[in-house]
């Protein structure tokens, strides 16, 4: 398993995982601009509490969005949404995949280090 | 947006160009045009996982980013974040006028002669940092040579990045400059590792400060969105004609655009008292 996984391949892996998650959410928010001036035919930006990205936790705020989305209806500030939750979701996926590449080729030094971080984040986007 | 959108280009263009990042100088630009500083610092915190993540990609695809040493010295700036983060979204928002400016000042460490210099050599590792794999070895495209080395300090190491994730957390920017001082000084990171080492941490020490925003409600999708997609095509231009600038204009370029951010922040801190 050490041989056939290199850490070339992590390597890749991420520069993968990046670089989709970054062009994705770059896409969609572009969709979401052009969505957003269509819809409301000026392009302000209105700091009111509606327009903030809030819900229970980051997780929670993701899922009902893309149940949302699913569903087919959606509003420009809700396109918007996705794209800055695919952009904080990038480095969170690079993440996971270490830990799944480390506990693969059985690296428990490297395995914990990137557990803690991914343990750390996930509690900071589930508020607690 | 169209505006945010403009001017985050141009802040994307001398943010890369400088090796500033984009945050460092939206948030003084956005701040001139009333935008409260802790939205504008919330907002950077989101567009910073965009440029750092889209440069970092092609660095580690190269294998001269050193992801082990990143992975370990991440416990540290993600906790510091997460802590800065949380003293932005309590603290009074002329404080950090303040902070930013005085933090601008670590952005000349990046100007400092210990730094961009020759590779470091005879680096006696020490056992902490042998048992952390510490060391790597790249392709040095300059040089025409592969380039190997170790790096040493990971116990001081770690905790320094802490504040450097405090402080990127606390205003909203990479932190670059501070960063790459701590690999270069203390762990004795080669310069190209240690630049690109930096950008790799950047995108993940700003997923945890922005999480905290997203928790306060401070993170606004109209502002956070066309911040991303301007400083990302920004900096994507900005690192296609640095190697053709002279790297006198370069600085000059550096040297006007910081004292006129610290000067912006400091006008802002004083006429909020």
């Amino acid at each position: 398993m050490k041989r056939v996984l290199s850490e070339e391949k992590l390597d890749s892996l991420i520069s993968y995982i990046l670089i989709f998650g970054v062009l994705a959410s770059v896409a969609v928010e572009i969709v979401g601009i052009a969505d957003y001036h269509s819809s409301s035919g000026n392009l302000n930006i209105l700091f009111q509490h509606s327009f903030a990205m809030k819900g229970t936790n980051f997780f929670s705020y993701a899922g009902e969005l893309f149940q949302e989305l699913s569903m087919g209806s959606w509003s420009p500030m809700q396109v918007l949404g996705l794209g800055i939750v695919v952009l904080m979701l990038t480095p969170y996926v690079r993440v996971v995949a270490s830990v799944l590449y480390f506990s693969l080729v059985r690296n428990p030094k490297y395995l914990l280090i990137t557990l803690f971080v991914l343990i750390v984040l996930t509690a900071s986007l589930l508020q607690l | 947006m169209l505006s945010v959108l403009i001017i985050s280009v141009f802040a994307g263009f001398l943010g890369s160009l400088t090796g500033l990042g984009g945050g460092s100088i939206m948030i003084p630009v956005l701040a001139t045009f009333g935008v409260p500083v802790k939205y504008a610092i919330a907002a950077s915190m989101v567009t910073i996982i965009a440029t750092s993540s889209g440069s970092a990609a092609s660095y580690v695809k190269e294998r001269i980013t050193n992801v082990k040493t990143a992975f370990y010295l991440e416990m540290f700036t993600i906790v510091g974040a997460i802590i800065g983060a949380t003293i932005t979204s309590f603290i009074a928002p002329r404080f950090l006028y303040f902070f930013f400016a005085g933090f601008l000042l670590t952005s000349f460490l990046g100007l400092s002669g210990h730094l961009r210099g020759e590779l470091p050599k005879r680096v006696k590792q020490d056992r902490f940092s042998k048992w952390l794999e510490l060391d790597g070895g790249y392709y040095d495209e300059a040089a025409k040579k592969e380039v190997s080395y170790k790096l040493k300090n990971a116990l001081l190491g770690g905790p320094c990045m802490l504040i450097a994730g405090l402080a990127a957390g606390m205003l909203g920017i990479g932190a670059g400059a501070f960063k790459v001082s701590i690999h270069e000084l203390i762990l004795k990171m080669p310069s190209k590792v240690s630049t690109t080492t930096s950008n790799f941490i950047i995108g993940i020490t700003a997923l945890a400060g922005a999480s905290v925003y997203f928790g306060s409600g401070l993170l606004f999708v109209g502002l956070a969105a066309p911040m991303a997609v301007g400083t990302t095509v920004g900096a994507l231009m900005g690192g296609r004609i640095l190697n053709r600038l002279p790297n006198r204009l370069v600085r000059y370029l550096f040297l006007v655009i910081v004292v006129a951010l610290i000067a912006q922040m400091l006008y802002q801190g004083i006429t909020s008292i």
